[in-house]
């Protein structure tokens, strides 16, 4: 599904933010990428997409990434970008979800038709014909998501899915995240939610590949994660509260 | 008009600009009745054209203050209303003005019934370049990514400069960059956004409302109309039919 070969890249003028990250991803993969601020995630996600020129070879759908099959692969990608306000630019969320599929060639009955559906999944049917740039940041984020699942590809990279929602809508993501047939690479600080959605994770520190193992293996590992500027997932760590005054 | 077919309006407003245009630029009453479309058009609207002058408060003197030297350089006297004599170029800043103003007026009325997307829509079935439309298009949107940075960012400033009138001088430089800086990345991002969902030059218009029959009454009512005010001089007819 996806391959990476030996991949750097550096953006002009700064240190490698990806140096030598080679691994393969088969077909129905849910991935976890971890890694601290800066570690270099979203570079990854940008090189899987080909958004950027890296050096080394990089393998998607059974397709070389590189200028002529670019359109090819990417029909088959899906990526929730880390800002939502990056993301969407047609005027109205129905617009922006039928977008994507419309230029793909299906009919916008059709495209309509699917929306529809993705938005009754998420429960936000309430959002469908609201202004893109008059939302509440977690609306954004539901929305922006709900325009990736709209696409139905084949291999979903996300990135920090769960940031800015509350708890009940990041469990309805979770939950369909956990419905969802398709690859995934999820790019995330919300450990608990890699450990439920995913049965694989990287770990990333300063660009190179430092953990891939099963999820439960690697987010177990105390040492392995505080090494690289992470903490236990709270379920495993137990839930730690402020420590305050004891009540009289 | 607001249940006119946007392709109706469109090409009635642009063919309402041709209009005003072309009249000669001393034949001030024969323009003066273009006046009554927009007005009309104003009414049937719901939108006052208060509304429309407001808006337009920024460029209106601009487009007025185009015909401005004109009396210094056309200075024969055309006709006398009492002692006083006007001069060609006083009558041509006048219709000049005038054509400005109503142009204005008709090209406001337009956007303000019709979304843009309706606009770029009806101009590709008028097979204007795609290239024109999807610039336009983006130009909006952009607009208000670059609005957008601009809020942002003063509030962040004005939080951390509290009780200070504008920006200070000193920070306009790194402002401005700032501005730029950023504004281009999210350009890109959202860009690139839309190469990834398979943007290939083209947008894809929602069906819009298609002219019904009524529409198409009124869309030929008006266009005759509109070419009668331009091949008569209405007002001269009228006067001679009652003198
Ligand atoms: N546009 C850019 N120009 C230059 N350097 C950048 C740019 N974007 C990121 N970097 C650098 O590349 C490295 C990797 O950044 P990346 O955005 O991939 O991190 P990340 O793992 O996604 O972090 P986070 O968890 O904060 O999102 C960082 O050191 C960062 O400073
Ligand atoms: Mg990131």
């Amino acid at each position: 599904m996806l391959d990476f070969n030996n991949v750097t890249y550096s953006y002009p003028g700064g240190e490698p933010a990806l140096n030598g990250i080679s691994f393969h991803i088969s077909d129905g993969e849910q991935i976890g990428l971890i890694g601290a601020n800066g570690a270099g995630k979203s570079t990854l996600m940008k090189a899987a997409l080909g958004l950027i020129g890296v050096q080394g070879t990089i393998t998607a759908c059974g397709l070389q990434m590189n200028k002529q099959n670019l359109s090819q692969i990417r029909k088959h990608l899906g990526y929730v970008l880390q800002n939502s306000d990056n993301q969407m630019f047609m005027p109205t969320v129905i617009e922006d979800m039928i977008f994507g599929p419309v230029n793909y060639g299906m009919s916008r009955e059709e495209a309509e038709k699917v929306a529809d559906k993705t938005l009754a999944q998420l429960g936000m049917e309430h959002l469908r014909d609201r202004h893109n740039h008059r939302m509440s940041g977690g609306e954004k984020r539901m929305a922006a998501i709900a325009t990736i699942l709209a696409m139905e590809p084949k291999l979903m990279l996300m990135d920090e899915p769960s940031a800015a929602l509350d708890p009940r809508n990041r469990r309805i993501l979770i939950d369909m995240l956990n419905q969802l047939p398709v690859t995934k690479i999820i790019a995330s600080h919300d450990l608990d939610m890699i450990l439920e959605t995913c049965d694989r994770v990287i770990l990333i520190n300063d660009g190179q590949i430092v953990a891939d193992g099963d999820t439960l293996t690697v987010l177990s590992n105390k040492t392995l994660l505080e090494n690289n500027n992470l903490e236990l997932p709270f379920c495993l760590a137990g839930i730690p509260m402020k420590k305050r005054p004891k009540m009289q | 008009m607001h249940r006119l077919a946007p392709l109706a309006k469109l090409l009635l407003t642009m063919l309402y600009i041709l209009v005003t245009v072309s009249f000669n630029k001393y034949d001030i009453t024969g323009l003066f009745v273009m006046v009554l479309f927009p007005v009309v058009g104003y009414q049937f609207s719901f939108i006052p054209i208060r509304t429309c002058f407001y808006k337009l408060r920024i460029v209106m003197p601009l487009v007025c203050a185009v015909g401005l030297f004109n009396p210094f350089f056309d200075k024969n006297i055309l006709f006398y209303v009492g002692n006083i004599g006007f001069s060609g170029g006083v009558i041509s800043m006048v219709t000049l003005m005038m054509k400005g103003i109503f142009c204005l007026m008709a090209s406001f009325l337009l956007v303000a019934t019709t979304r843009i997307e309706e606009i770029c829509r009806a101009l590709r079935q008028l097979h204007f370049p795609k290239m024109l439309t999807s610039l336009l298009l983006l130009t909006y949107r952009y607009i208000s990514v670059l609005l957008d940075e601009v809020s942002v960012m003063t509030v962040a400033y004005h939080l951390r400069a509290p009780g200070q009138k504008g920006i200070h001088v000193s920070a306009w430089g790194s402002f401005l960059g700032q501005l730029i800086l950023r504004s281009m990345d999210r350009a890109e991002n959202l860009y690139d956004s839309m190469l990834l969902r398979g943007f290939h030059g083209e947008f894809t218009y929602a069906e819009g409302r298609n002219s019904s029959r009524h529409g198409a009454i009124v869309f030929i009512c008006c266009a005759i109309l509109i070419m009668l005010v331009r091949l008569y001089n209405l007002p001269a007819i009228l006067t001679s039919l009652f003198i």
